[in-house]
């Protein structure tokens, strides 16, 4: 049979932001997807240049905006590394209860819009969207706001958590955990949903390393590698975590890992909120005049949402002369292609939905 | 209730239109001097006339905006299509994936020069009459990215734009009174809750 190409964007319902694919079938069978990014590029790292330490949490926490607490978290931390600067103790505990919660509220997200891409389960989109409302509420008792939080500071956050913030959060996550238990019968009694994500989109372990995919998407192909255990930041060994691993390697083994962490999220939070030590959590003041760095360079990794974050910093005397970022959604967009071949052409979007990709996220 | 008296209100203006209409067509008759039976002489005056009431009270009462989200406060449009919000409670329907059956475009994010050509083409397939909200600072001045290269300052070089919603990214609620701004804009009877 004859090629074609179709062309699928910039501005399409599915894809999440504004993604542009070209996609060659045959007949309906996909050959090859070309992805088309760039349609939101602001240049992230060229603006942090001209703007001092801590002014830039702005522009990092609209990298990823289903979840703009772990984008701040990484790039203070690397802040802190450059100019030596120590957490304190219930600070990490605080921030690993808001990161938490963070991640739960964007795996809700995710599950919505994955649920409406392949099936218009609407109603599951409905919702998840009340869970995370609700995460949303307890962040923004938490912090001030409802989006974008700019929270972190050096060696702590800007407020610490509220009184009665912790019976709201069991509560929240009570009500979370039981809506989970639902959705997991709901869906996957679901003909209609396991046909539609059991082995399609299947990404090998020796290709998932090869391609270099982190997050969900590795950890769905058998790899158990999670960056939270692995170089242990904060209190995540301590507090006993467990990475969640499928070794299925399709679309539903990708749905099976975000249904884990979430779990494993709200254990999280419920232990930390336990142990935390009472004390001083509050960090050091934006000043525009700053520190002197200590080191010349500084590079951090942080296990984001959508994947493994990196961002790499060259000291100057007050703002970062160079900041590199390594965007998982960037990485995990690459594999499309691979894993989207041989396959019908409705399971794109299916596919694309279990990758869970932010565009701004990839276009930086 | 006050909708109700409104609506009585409402019958009252169009009757009176009607009466006006039917003088209005009995003067073009003696002007013309036609036969009572021709009417189709002023045909599209008359529609327009008595029309433009009732079709405004449902378009103010019907407003599709398109599905399209850019960036972040797609999210918040999102949270204002969905539970807690429930914008179809005000007469937003489903957000519409076609700009063919539409009527309001809800810029949500920034704009950059490659998105302006796609986002000129959606305009101009939207049926008129049309309208734009610029939602949140990056579609109204270009917000954070004022000094970015590639980041255009605002839509309103591009589109004009009925409503702008300042806020970075502004909560769902004031989305929710943008477009009863825009209700009012249109001219129409606004519901109330």
């Amino acid at each position: 049979m004859s090629e074609t190409k179709i062309n699928i964007g910039p501005i399409h319902p599915s894809t999440h932001g504004v993604l542009r694919l070209v996609v060659t079938v045959d007949g309906d069978t996909i050959k090859e997807v070309e992805p088309h990014i760039g349609f939101l590029h602001r240049g992230v790292e060229k603006l942090a240049e001209s703007r001092m330490y801590m002014q830039n949490i702005v522009y990092m926490e609209k990298l990823d905006y289903a979840a703009p607490m772990a984008h701040q978290e990484l790039y203070v931390s690397t802040v802190e590394k450059l100019l030596g600067i120590e957490v304190k103790e219930r600070a990490e505990y605080v921030r690993v209860v808001l990161l938490e919660l963070q991640r739960i509220a964007s795996h809700l997200l995710w599950l919505g819009t994955m649920c409406n891409d392949i099936g218009q389960m609407f109603s599951m989109f409905m919702w998840t969207m009340r869970d995370r409302d609700m995460i949303l509420r307890l962040l923004q008792e938490a912090t001030g706001q409802r989006m974008f939080y700019v929270n972190m500071r050096l060696g702590g956050v800007n407020r610490d958590l509220p009184a009665g913030f912790e019976d709201d959060t069991y509560k929240v996550l009570d009500s979370i955990e039981h809506s989970l238990g639902e959705y997991k019968d709901f869906l996957e009694s679901n003909p209609v949903f396991m046909e539609r994500l059991k082995n399609v989109g299947v990404l090998s372990r020796e290709n998932a390393i090869r391609l270099g995919v982190t997050g969900p998407v590795l950890r769905g192909s058998g790899i158990d590698y999670d960056v939270r255990r692995n170089s242990s930041y904060y209190k995540y060994t301590k507090l006993g975590f467990r990475p969640a691993v499928e070794t299925g390697g399709d679309s539903f083994a990708r749905y099976k890992v975000r249904m884990k962490e979430m779990q494993e999220s709200i254990s999280l939070v419920r232990k930390a909120l336990e142990e935390m030590p009472k004390g001083d959590a509050l960090g050091l003041p934006i000043k525009l005049i700053g520190a002197v760095p200590k080191e010349k360079e500084a590079i951090v990794k942080r296990e984001l949402p959508r994947g493994e974050g990196m961002m790499y910093m060259v000291a100057d005397k007050q703002r970062p002369y160079r900041l590199a970022i390594r965007a998982p959604a960037f990485i995990n967009l690459a594999a499309l292609d691979h894993i989207s071949r041989g396959q019908r052409l409705a399971d794109l979007f299916a596919i694309l939905g279990s990758l869970d990709l932010v565009m701004a996220d990839v276009d930086k | 209730m006050i909708f109700m008296e409104e609506n009585i209100a409402e019958n009252e203006k169009v009757m009176n239109a009607r009466k006006e209409m039917d003088k209005l067509v009995a003067d073009s008759l003696k002007r013309y001097k036609l036969k009572p039976n021709a009417l189709f002489v002023k045909l599209s005056d008359v529609t327009k006339h008595i029309a433009k009431k009732p079709v405004d009270w449902a378009r103010t009462n019907s407003v599709w905006p398109m599905q399209f989200g850019l960036a972040c406060c797609a999210m918040e449009l999102m949270d204002f299509g969905s539970s807690r919000i429930d914008a179809e409670r005000n007469g937003y329907l489903l957000f519409r994936a076609t700009p063919r059956q539409c009527d309001a475009m809800i810029v949500a994010g920034w704009v950059t020069k490659s998105v302006i050509p796609e986002l000129k083409r959606l305009y101009e397939q939207m049926l008129e009459p049309r309208y734009v909200i610029a939602y949140g600072e990056c579609a109204t001045s270009g917000g954070p990215w004022w000094e970015s290269y590639n980041i255009i300052k605002g839509i309103d070089q591009v589109l004009p734009v009925d409503v702008y919603v300042a806020g970075c990214p502004p909560r769902p609620e004031s989305l929710f009174q943008a477009l009863i701004k825009l209700q009012k804009k249109i001219g129409g009877v606004v519901a109330k809750d």
